[in-house]
């Protein structure tokens, strides 16, 4: 396994979370170095919504610890785990539907203060996602799946993260919108921003990430760098389709 | 049809502050799935620190229901923050029991502070009707008019036009994502409590001057509020506006045409009606809050 270049900017570290009873996660270790696109597969149940969820606050932590840059955010609200510089664009998109295409990418920046700088990259975002431009006043809910997906992206950018979470991003998009949401994601770590991407498009995700973790029951079982994994047996077989 | 105009005119009086009532009740409700049963207190609450500030305080009219809108936002701050916050992952039943139990509560300090005897509000109005060809109106009605429009218009404000209000409809529409945001969703719990209750009480302080203030003011208060709320649909501020207006203009048009005495009973006719017809509300969308 090879080391992450530079220094870890997330560590989690035997992390135990639960529904009520059901355990989702079971002791899970990771890390995501600066700069890194890392991505974590894995069979439906296998815990990897809940370790994203679990990393921006919305599941608490039973045990174990979650390290952003050095410092304990386990116990932290999501506001504040946002505000310390983790943005998470979750499953489904999950846009406000209500709520116009501009006003959802406002929600995006809704931790920051400086407005004209929230106004400068509002405008960013429009040249550089044209089909919200054109939407700004429609409501999110209008919008098809591959402009959702765009939306939603580009509200969790809205953020100005350090390191974005992605909970499947290609998930019921069609193929060349698959190609596209990926081209994105990796122009944004080219830009500088580290990313954590969740995905069940495995094949798509190993290509362009630098590492990976597979994760099977709340734990994670295997790891290394992504090339490594495209060629592993077990992965092969069992996410990989051959 | 002289006659018709004069109570669409008395129905409009009634309407905007029922509306008022409405609004706050339908945001409690549709973002905290809160039924807030305390809510008709909030309306008393706003009728006697109206009364405070006018007869007691000798402040302006204006000046009163500020204060009677800062007295409701205040309290309803505080019951929200003591009383609802901890129970926020309880179900809906418990936080009724609560608000039931809030309302005794209230509404029995009241009658401690004030007594029994139902109180006249001074106001600074002359009592003369201004007469306008064939409808005549007491200028108290057309100040608490002017000032209902005023307060829903703001309320609208809040809502579409604000970042408090941006954050609220992300949180009616989507909790876990507007968490995600960076919302704090007990924050906007507190707002929209507070929101609400300052409504109710500005709806007290509008309409006690035209009736009388008395400790069980707000039974009634309620029930007409959870009326607009039925006839609006769940969260609907548009619904709430109109369901508000058009149950004061019923009630005048009922109180007119059949009997005074069934001016009550109308709404209630209504919403019996409106819950086997339409039971989603008379103006149902699927967007709520906003
Ligand atoms: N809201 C929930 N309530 C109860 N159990 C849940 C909930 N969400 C997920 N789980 C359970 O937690 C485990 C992990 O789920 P999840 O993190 O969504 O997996 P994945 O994203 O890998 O498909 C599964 O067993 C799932 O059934
Ligand atoms: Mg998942």
């Amino acid at each position: 396994m090879t080391a992450p270049e530079g220094g870890p900017l997330l560590r989690v570290e035997e992390l135990h979370a639960a529904y009520g009873p059901v355990a989702a996660l079971r002791g899970l270790d990771l890390t995501v170095g600066q700069g890194e696109l890392v991505c974590l597969i894995g069979a439906n149940g296998a815990g990897k919504t809940s370790t994203l969820r679990a990393i921006s606050g919305l599941l608490p932590a039973a045990r174990g610890r979650i390290l952003f840059d050095g410092r304990p955010i386990h116990a932290a609200e999501p506001a504040e785990i946002l505000e310390a510089g983790i943005a998470h664009c979750p499953e489904g998109r999950r846009v406000f539907p209500y709520l116009t295409v501009q006003e959802n990418l406002e929600m995006g920046a809704y931790v920051r203060r400086d407005r004209h700088a929230v106004a400068e990259d509002l405008e960013r975002v429009c040249t550089h996602f044209p089909i919200l431009a054109e939407r700004r006043r429609q409501m999110a809910g209008t919008l098809s799946g591959g402009e959702q997906q765009m939306l939603a992206i580009a509200r969790a950018l809205m953020a100005r993260p350090r390191l974005i979470l992605f909970d499947e991003p290609s998930l019921g998009l069609a193929p060349t919108l698959v190609e596209t949401t990926f081209e994105i994601i990796a122009d944004i770590r080219r830009r500088g921003t580290t990313v954590l991407m969740v995905e069940q498009n495995a094949y798509g995700a190993l290509r362009m990430a630098d590492r990976g973790y597979v994760m099977e029951t709340g734990r994670i079982v295997l790891a290394g760098p992504a090339r490594a994994l495209l060629d592993d047996d077990h992965v092969r077989r069992a996410y990989l389709g051959g | 049809m002289e006659q018709l105009l004069q109570h669409l005119v008395n129905g409009l009086v009634l309407g905007g502050t029922y509306a008022l009532l409405g609004i706050g009740l339908t945001l409690i409700f549709g973002l905290m799935n809160v039924v807030n049963f305390a809510h008709g207190e909030f309306y008393t609450l706003g009728a006697y620190a109206a009364f405070a500030a006018l007869a007691l305080g000798g402040v302006d009219f204006v000046v009163a229901v500020l204060a009677a809108i800062g007295a409701g936002a205040l309290l309803g701050a505080l019951c929200e923050r003591v009383l609802l916050r901890p129970l926020r992952a309880e179900s809906i039943d418990t936080t009724m029991l609560v608000m039931i139990g809030v309302w005794i509560a209230m509404q029995n300090g009241e009658l401690l502070v004030w007594g029994g005897v139902a109180k006249s509000i001074p106001h600074p109005f002359p009592t003369a009707p201004l007469v306008l060809g064939p409808v005549s109106i007491a200028p108290l009605r057309v100040f608490v008019l002017v000032l209902a429009a005023g307060l829903i218009a703001a309320s609208y404000l809040l809502i579409h036009r604000t970042k408090l209000g941006r954050a609220m409809r992300a949180t009616f529409q989507d909790r876990d994502t507007a968490a995600l945001m960076g919302v704090r969703i007990s924050r906007i719990h507190t707002a929209t409590f507070a929101f609400g209750s300052a409504l109710a009480a500005a709806a007290g302080a509008l309409l006690g001057p035209v009736f009388l203030a008395y400790p069980s003011m707000g039974d009634l208060a309620a029930l007409k509020a959870f009326c607009v709320v039925i006839l609006g649909g769940l969260g609907n501020l548009p619904g709430a506006t109109l369901g508000g207006l058009l149950l004061g203009i019923a009630e005048e048009l009922g109180a007119g045409y059949v009997s005074s005495g069934y001016r009550d009973a109308v709404g209630f006719v209504i919403i019996i009606l409106v819950l086997l017809l339409r039971p989603s509300g008379l103006f149902a969308r699927e967007e709520r809050i906003g």
